[in-house]
C-alpha cells in the first residue's frame, strides 16, 4: 500500500496521546504500518486525512498544554460522529490487536466497507496488545514470564 | 518416533489383522493402545477427526488459529468440521419453549440448556481441558450407602488406589498431597508423593489466604474451617526428589512437547495463563503424549478422519462381530468412503456422549436400558468480584488453588458437595475477559491515555473470580439419545442430549453463592455475579438468579454396576452384554463426586487394561 510517511508519523504520535504509551514503545509492537493498513482500508484514504487533518488542528490549537490537548481531542475527534468510532478502533487495535466492526449508524451514515467486519489483525497483533504490559502480563497463550513468575507481586504503578 | 508412519491409508489397515479396534485417540484410547501394544498386540484406532497434530509444526496451526479467533472458546484452535462435529459454546443458545434446540451439533432438549463442550480431534478433550487432577475421595464411591444419594460403585477407592498412582505418572502430576487431605478416611500412603513438586501458588490465591484461611463456617450443624490449597495438575514442574522410590530410584522425567524431530518444548509450565483452550509449549498433559508413545511401539496404527458410524453385533454369539465406518478426505466436503473393520476385541473411547451416541445409533440400548442415562456433568456457578487491592490477576496457569474443604461432608446427605476455583485468569468464563474490560472503557467510560490505562489496572489486575464446582448425582431422565430426524452432514446421528439439575445439586449450588458471599465480604470485595433471565443456562432456584456453565465433565452414560440389570458395564468396564466390547471413560464412572473426571477415567482405563489382556491370551 502507498504509505506517505508524514502521515505515518501524524498517526504514531496521535496514538501516543491515545495510548499513553511512548513512540518507542508502539512502533515496537512492530504493528504500526498494520494498524495505519488497515484503517485506510477499511475507512479509506480521504477518511484517514480527514482524521489526521483534525488531530494537526488539535494539536495546533493545544499548543503543547496536555490539558487543552486532551479536551480539544474529545472536542474534535472522540466527540465526532465520523472520526470518533475509528479512534476508538484504534485505540483497541493498540490494546488488543483486533479491529471491530463500525457501529451500525456509522455504516449506515459514511459506507459499509467489505473489510469491516470484526477480527484479529494477525497473530502478531494479538500477541503484541498493549493491555498486556499495562497490567504487567502477557496476552494468554504466548510471552509466558517464566515458571513461578506467577507467585510474586506485579510490578504495576498508577500513571 | 516416527508417528506418522503409523497414520495409515485404508488399503493398510484392510489388509492388516488387528488383535484390538479402538475408537478415540483421547486418553483412554491412548492409555490402553500403549498398554496393549507395549505387550505386541496390534492395534487399530478410529479417530473421527483430522490427525496432523502429531507434529510441532501441525500443533502451531492450532495455536495460530487460537491466536487469530475472535472467539477463543474451548474448541477456538480447531476448524469447523461438519464431518465430525463438536458442541462449542458459542453456538449455544437459549432454549425456546415446545421445541428442541437443534441448529448446532448437540440437539438439546432441555429443561436444562448446558454449554458443555468436548473436542473430537486427536488428543480429544485432553487437547483443551485444563488438567486439574484430583483423586475422587474414598467416600465417593460409597456415596449410595454413606449419605443416601447417588449410586454406589462396584469397586471401592483402595481397589483403585495403584492405578491412580499408575494415571499420575502417565499424566505427570505436579502436586502437594498434604494440599489433598480432607477424607477423613486415609487416601495417600504415609510416603506418597506426586511426580512433580506442586505448582507455586498465584499472588492471587495468596490475596485470597490471606484474609480466607482459617475462616468458619456452618453448614447442617457442623463447622468447617477454610484454607486456600493447592490442585494436583497434570502440567511439568519441578520433579519431586521423593519420588524415586515410586519411579524405580529415578527421578520423573517429564514430558514434552510431541513431535517427529527433538523439540527444547514443553518440559516446565511457563505461565501462559491459557491451559485452556490450548498450552503453546505443550508443558500441559494432553492425550497425544501417551499416543505418541503407542505409536512408537510399531505395533498401533491410526485412521484419522474416520467415523465409527455402527457397532454390528453378531446374532449367534452376542458378541461385536464389526464397526462400521464412514472416512472422508476433507473437512469440506461431505464426501465418503464407508467400510468395516474387525478384530478380537473393540474399545470405545470415544468419550461419555459420543460411546453412547454411537451404541443407541447402532440399536444397543443394553439389557438394562441404561445406555445414555445417567448424564452427569459438573454444573459450575460462577461469582466474581473486585479486590480492593492490585492481586496480578491474569498471571499463572488458569488455576493453582482453591478451596476444598466442602469436597466432603455430613451435610452431603442433604445437599452437593463443591470445590471452589480460584481463577488466575480473572473473570474471562463469566464476562469475556480483559477484552470485555478494554471495550466498555473505551466506548462506554469514554476514557483513553493515562485514565485508559490506570482504569484497565483496576478493573482488570484486581479480578477474583470464583468457579463453584457442584458434585451431580446420577438420575436415570438425564440423557443422550438418538433420533434419525436429527442427523450431522456423514448422516450420523446427532447426540441429543435431555438434562435437568437435580435439586440436591441446585441445593449446593445456592450453598455455593452464598460462601462466595461470605468470602468477598471478608475479603473487601465487591461483589459484581448477577445472572440474567436471558442466558442460556439460567435457572430460577428459591427465589433466586443462577446462570450455570457446564464442565464438561460428561460422564455416566454406560454406568459400571454389579449386573447387566442394573448397569451397561462391569467393574473392568467391560459390556455386560457383548463379551468382546468395553466401553471407556467417563462414561463408566457412576458418580463423579467433586473431581474433575479425567484421572479417574485414566486409571480405570489402566484398571481395565488388565481385563483385556486376559481377554486377548484367553
Amino acid at each position: 500500500m502507498d504509505m506517505n510517511n508524514e502521515q505515518l508519523d501524524e498517526f504514531l504520535e496521535m496514538s501516543t496521546v491515545l495510548t499513553a504509551f511512548s513512540a518507542y514503545k508502539l512502533k515496537g509492537t512492530g504493528q504500526l504500518e498494520a494498524y495505519f493498513n488497515t484503517v485506510v482500508e477499511i475507512v479509506g484514504k480521504a477518511t484517514m486525512d480527514e482524521l489526521l487533518n483534525a488531530y494537526r488542528k488539535v494539536k495546533k490549537a493545544a499548543n503543547n498544554d496536555e490539558t487543552v490537548l486532551n479536551k480539544q481531542l474529545r472536542f474534535q475527534i472522540l466527540s465526532n460522529d465520523k472520526l470518533g468510532p475509528i479512534t476508538r478502533n484504534i485505540i483497541k487495535m493498540w490494546f488488543i490487536g483486533s479491529w471491530y466492526q463500525l457501529p451500525n449508524a456509522w455504516r449506515e451514515n459514511y459506507g459499509e466497507a467489505e473489510k469491516d467486519s470484526t477480527f484479529v489483525i494477525s497473530t502478531n497483533a494479538y500477541i503484541e496488545g498493549l493491555l498486556w504490559p499495562t497490567i504487567d502480563s502477557h496476552p494468554p497463550g504466548a510471552k509466558a514470564p517464566g515458571y513461578g513468575t506467577w507467585a510474586s507481586k506485579p510490578q504495576i504503578s498508577e500513571l | 518416533m516416527r508417528h506418522l508412519k503409523r497414520v495409515v491409508t485404508h488399503q493398510t489397515a484392510l489388509e492388516k489383522e488387528y488383535d484390538v479396534v479402538v475408537v478415540g485417540s483421547g486418553i483412554s484410547g491412548s492409555i490402553i493402545a500403549n498398554e496393549l501394544s507395549q505387550k505386541g498386540y496390534k492395534i487399530l484406532i478410529l479417530e473421527a477427526g483430522p490427525g496432523k497434530d502429531l507434529t510441532l509444526s501441525g500443533y502451531e496451526k492450532y495455536l495460530n488459529n487460537f491466536y487469530t479467533a475472535t472467539s477463543k472458546d474451548n474448541n477456538a484452535p480447531y476448524k469447523r468440521n461438519p464431518n465430525a462435529s463438536m458442541p462449542r459454546s458459542v453456538d449455544v443458545k437459549k432454549k425456546k419453549p415446545g421445541k428442541p434446540n437443534a441448529d448446532s451439533y448437540l440437539v438439546q432438549n432441555g429443561p436444562f440448556i448446558s454449554d458443555f463442550t468436548y473436542s473430537r480431534v486427536v488428543g480429544g478433550t485432553t487437547m483443551h481441558f485444563e488438567s486439574k487432577l484430583p483423586r475422587m475421595l474414598p467416600e465417593d464411591f460409597n456415596v449410595l450407602s454413606t449419605y443416601g444419594h447417588g449410586l454406589d460403585w462396584p469397586i471401592n477407592y483402595e481397589d483403585l488406589m495403584p492405578y491412580y498412582r499408575k494415571a499420575e505418572f502417565e499424566m505427570g502430576v505436579s502436586g502437594n498431597v498434604s494440599s489433598q487431605t480432607f477424607s477423613k478416611q486415609k487416601a495417600y500412603a504415609d510416603d506418597y508423593v506426586f511426580p512433580m513438586k506442586e505448582m507455586p501458588p498465584s499472588y492471587l490465591d495468596k490475596c485470597v489466604a490471606k484474609d480466607l484461611d482459617g475462616a468458619e463456617i456452618k453448614l447442617a450443624g457442623k463447622t468447617y474451617s477454610l484454607k486456600i490449597r493447592t490442585f494436583p495438575q497434570g502440567r511439568n514442574g519441578i520433579p519431586n526428589e521423593n519420588y524415586k522410590k515410586f519411579n524405580n530410584g529415578e527421578l520423573f522425567k517429564p514430558v514434552g512437547a510431541v513431535s517427529e524431530h527433538q523439540a527444547e518444548e514443553g518440559e516446565r509450565c511457563q505461565g501462559n495463563n491459557n491451559c485452556t483452550p490450548i498450552c503453546p509449549v505443550q508443558a500441559k498433559y494432553d492425550g497425544r503424549k501417551t499416543l505418541a508413545k503407542a505409536l512408537g511401539t510399531g505395533n498401533v496404527d491410526i485412521l484419522p478422519q474416520t467415523v465409527a458410524s455402527r457397532v454390528v453385533i453378531d446374532s449367534a454369539t452376542g458378541k461385536v462381530d464389526q464397526i462400521v465406518y464412514k472416512s472422508y478426505q476433507e473437512l469440506d466436503s461431505d464426501e465418503h468412503t464407508t467400510s468395516t473393520v474387525k478384530a478380537k476385541l473393540f474399545v470405545l473411547a470415544a468419550n461419555a456422549v459420543e460411546n453412547a451416541r454411537l451404541m443407541l445409533a447402532s440399536g444397543l440400548n443394553s439389557t438394562s436400558d441404561q445406555m445414555g442415562r445417567n448424564l452427569m456433568d459438573h454444573p459450575y456457578i460462577l461469582t466474581w468480584a473486585l479486590l480492593p487491592k492490585i492481586a496480578g490477576t491474569t498471571r499463572g496457569t488458569i488455576c493453582t488453588s482453591g478451596i476444598s474443604d466442602l469436597r466432603n461432608g455430613d451435610f452431603r446427605s442433604k445437599q452437593a458437595a463443591f470445590a471452589v476455583d480460584i481463577h488466575n485468569d480473572g473473570w474471562g468464563w463469566a464476562t469475556g475477559g480483559a477484552e470485555t474490560n478494554l471495550l466498555n472503557i473505551v466506548d462506554n467510560q469514554n476514557k483513553f491515555g493515562k485514565d485508559l490505562r490506570n482504569e484497565l489496572v483496576h478493573q482488570i489486575s484486581k479480578q477474583l473470580l470464583l468457579a463453584n464446582m457442584v458434585e451431580m448425582m446420577p438420575d436415570p431422565k438425564n440423557r443422550i439419545t438418538v433420533d434419525h430426524k436429527y442427523v450431522d452432514r456423514l448422516r450420523n446421528p446427532r447426540p441429543i442430549v435431555t438434562m435437568e439439575i437435580p435439586e440436591y445439586t441446585m441445593e449446593g449450588i445456592a450453598f455455593a453463592r452464598q460462601l462466595s458471599k461470605f468470602v468477598f465480604q471478608r475479603l473487601g470485595a465487591e461483589d459484581y455475579s448477577k445472572y440474567d433471565p436471558m442466558d442460556y443456562g439460567y435457572v430460577k432456584y428459591k427465589d433466586e438468579d443462577y446462570a450455570i456453565r457446564g464442565g464438561n465433565h460428561l460422564a455416566g452414560t454406560h454406568i459400571m454396576g454389579t449386573n447387566a440389570d442394573d448397569s451397561v458395564v462391569d467393574r473392568n468396564q467391560k459390556s455386560w452384554d457383548h463379551k468382546n466390547l468395553y466401553l471407556v471413560g467417563a462414561g463408566s464412572m457412576p458418580t463423579i463426586g467433586t473431581s474433575n473426571t479425567t484421572l479417574t477415567l485414566a486409571a480405570l482405563c489402566f484398571m481395565s487394561v488388565e481385563a483385556m489382556l486376559k481377554d486377548l491370551e484367553a
